[in-house]
């Protein structure tokens, strides 16, 4: 609601659109000539083989595997600064005292979740369809291939961010300003992996704390070779787990 | 007479500090009751705790026989707490609104009871408006209104007229009065005559404990009559006790008596003559009330 009625939830869209639409216009829309371009092709074989990516040269739209890398990492970036404000703020105000005498703590870290990932679901069907769009403005024929493609990266790229709301939401739980929760979130990506590396070392080896940190998985499902349950089971897990202890947090915070 | 509110041995910590000691008390369904207490005797925490804001560190609260915060309570208890706002960003009637369907009513009934609540308080001219266009008394004033959404059947009110104009006070004292017997009111003001006006119960809070918690007792064997008067005559309490009746006379205030009168005799021939030696003295009164103002009862 936030996002479509208010002066900073708009301003945020605006920003969402000026972003892919460069996004869009130069990189993804020139996919195919840097990929089939005889001087980019070997250059960005190359490139994409280092990275290990070299998969995504051999899907039939190219103008996908572009859209592919910059939004793997776009919108879980773009969720904790969306998603920073779920009910922190409300919190702070006292707006829920009115709230809670209506619906349950549950209830309502839910609904502002879901609602959340309705938001991002929209955001990331408008940039997939826009690359489909693109894609068959090339070449007509490519039509039902990005259909296909642009919906399983979509369903994707949901999965992805899913655990990056659902960090929000615990965030939200513990801070008073949407400002602070974003804070918080920069620090535990900045700060976890070296923090968990420090406790791997002492120990002496991999405790697989590595998997608290939502977007863990990200790097390797970044070829779209990996298996079926690393890909979708640990954002599933995380989620779960964030929203378990949101809920619990919630549930014992006085409002 | 059913219980509306059963607290058992609650206790409300912050830390090492006892915001609310091994609170008991019940509250049945009747007349508006009053909370009373000076600043930070745990007023706001006891409502907070019945609301179910915040847990009890120990104790046992029941709420038409559930739990504070129980799903069972929405739509059946409201309140205005202290210090709540509403979201700066959206109009009033789109939020008391959203209140409405969160309650469960149908979009038309919200916009229907919407209107009503906001009409009762006197802000339907600006129901459209955002929170930050109002004055404080009118953000008062609304978040009163939600607490009538739907017909609940507890409405507690922390310091509904604190803030707002004499007039609207009034407004306010007007729709508590109305309700009052459809709704149990719980309210806190430190308007002590307003809830004189309203309330036949008071329970006392001090330092977190509940050091009163009675009826206005009018049925003992001696009553009271308060007389305030405009100036001050020092030979008045000598004079009052020539009526036959009044046991005791004492200065409870400036300029305020507080008269003791013996029940057996004359009932209310004694303001009579009070009101008759009052004029042949030529000592205008200010207000003559039966029974101790709840002040005097309370401190």
């Amino acid at each position: 609601m936030r996002l479509f009625y208010t002066k900073r939830g708009l301003l945020a869209l605006l920003a969402f659109a000026t972003i892919w639409f460069i996004i869009l216009y130069y990189f993804v829309g020139s996919a195919s000539a840097i990929v089939t371009s005889p001087t980019f092709e070997n250059m960005a074989s190359q490139l994409f083989g280092a990275l290990g990516l070299s998969a995504l040269l051999e899907w039939p739209v190219a103008e996908y595997a572009i859209y592919w890398l910059v939004a793997v990492y776009f919108f879980p970036s773009f969720a904790l600064l969306v998603c920073s404000e779920q009910f922190c703020s409300d919190k702070q105000r006292g707006t829920l005292r009115f709230i809670t005498l209506r619906s349950t703590r549950a209830e309502l870290l839910l609904g502002r979740y879901l609602g959340q990932l309705l938001i991002m679901a929209i955001l990331i069907m408008i940039t997939s369809l826009a690359t489909t769009v693109l894609a068959s403005t090339r070449d007509i024929a490519l039509l039902s291939a990005s259909v296909q493609i642009g919906a399983k990266l979509t369903l994707t790229l949901l999965i992805v961010v899913m655990p990056f709301i659902a960090l929000m939401s615990l965030l939200n739980t513990l801070v008073n300003s949407a400002r602070l929760a974003i804070v918080y979130a920069t620090l535990i990506f900045a700060l976890g992996p070296l923090a968990i590396g420090i406790i791997n070392a002492q120990f002496g080896h991999s405790l697989y704390l590595n998997f608290l940190i939502p977007g863990e998985q990200i790097s390797s499902i970044l070829s779209q070779k990996s298996l079926v349950i690393s890909q979708y089971l640990l954002p599933f897990i995380q989620t779960s787990l964030l929203l378990l202890l949101s809920h619990f947090m919630l549930k014992r915070a006085s409002l | 007479m059913s219980l509306i509110i059963d607290v058992q041995q609650a206790s409300k910590h912050y830390g090492d500090k006892a915001a609310l000691q091994n609170l008991t008390f019940s509250l049945e369904q009747g007349a508006p009751v009053a909370l009373v207490g000076p600043n930070g005797a745990g007023k706001t925490t006891l409502f907070s705790l019945l609301c179910g804001y915040i847990q009890p560190s120990s104790g046992d609260i029941r709420i038409l026989g559930h739990r504070p915060g129980s799903p069972a309570l929405f739509g059946r208890l409201s309140a205005l707490p202290q210090d709540a706002q509403f979201d700066p960003k959206f109009a009033i009637a789109k939020q008391i609104n959203f209140y409405a369907r969160l309650q469960g009513m149908s979009h038309k009934m919200a916009k229907y009871d919407t209107h009503r609540v906001l009409d009762m308080v006197g802000l339907a001219d600006v129901a459209n408006s955002q929170p930050n266009a109002l004055s404080h008394g009118m953000r008062k004033r609304a978040a009163i209104a939600q607490a009538f959404l739907g017909s609940p059947e507890i409405v507690m009110l922390d310091e509904a007229t604190a803030g707002l104009d004499p007039i609207h006070a009034r407004e306010i004292r007007t729709i508590v009065a109305e309700h009052a017997s459809s709704v149990n009111f719980i309210l806190s003001s430190h308007d002590l005559t307003e809830l004189e006006r309203l309330c036949d119960q008071v329970l006392y809070l001090d330092k977190g404990q509940l050091t009163q918690h009675q009826a206005q007792d009018n049925k003992a064997s001696v009553r009271y009559i308060t007389l305030r008067m405009k100036q001050h005559h020092p030979e008045l309490i000598s004079t009052m006790l020539q009526i036959s009746g009044v046991n005791q006379v004492s200065m409870s205030q400036d300029r305020e008596y507080l008269l003791v009168i013996s029940n057996e005799q004359g009932k209310g021939a004694i303001e009579a003559e009070l009101i008759i030696l009052l004029a042949q003295k030529n000592w205008p009164y200010a207000q003559i009330t039966n029974g101790k103002t709840l002040e005097n009862q309370l401190f």
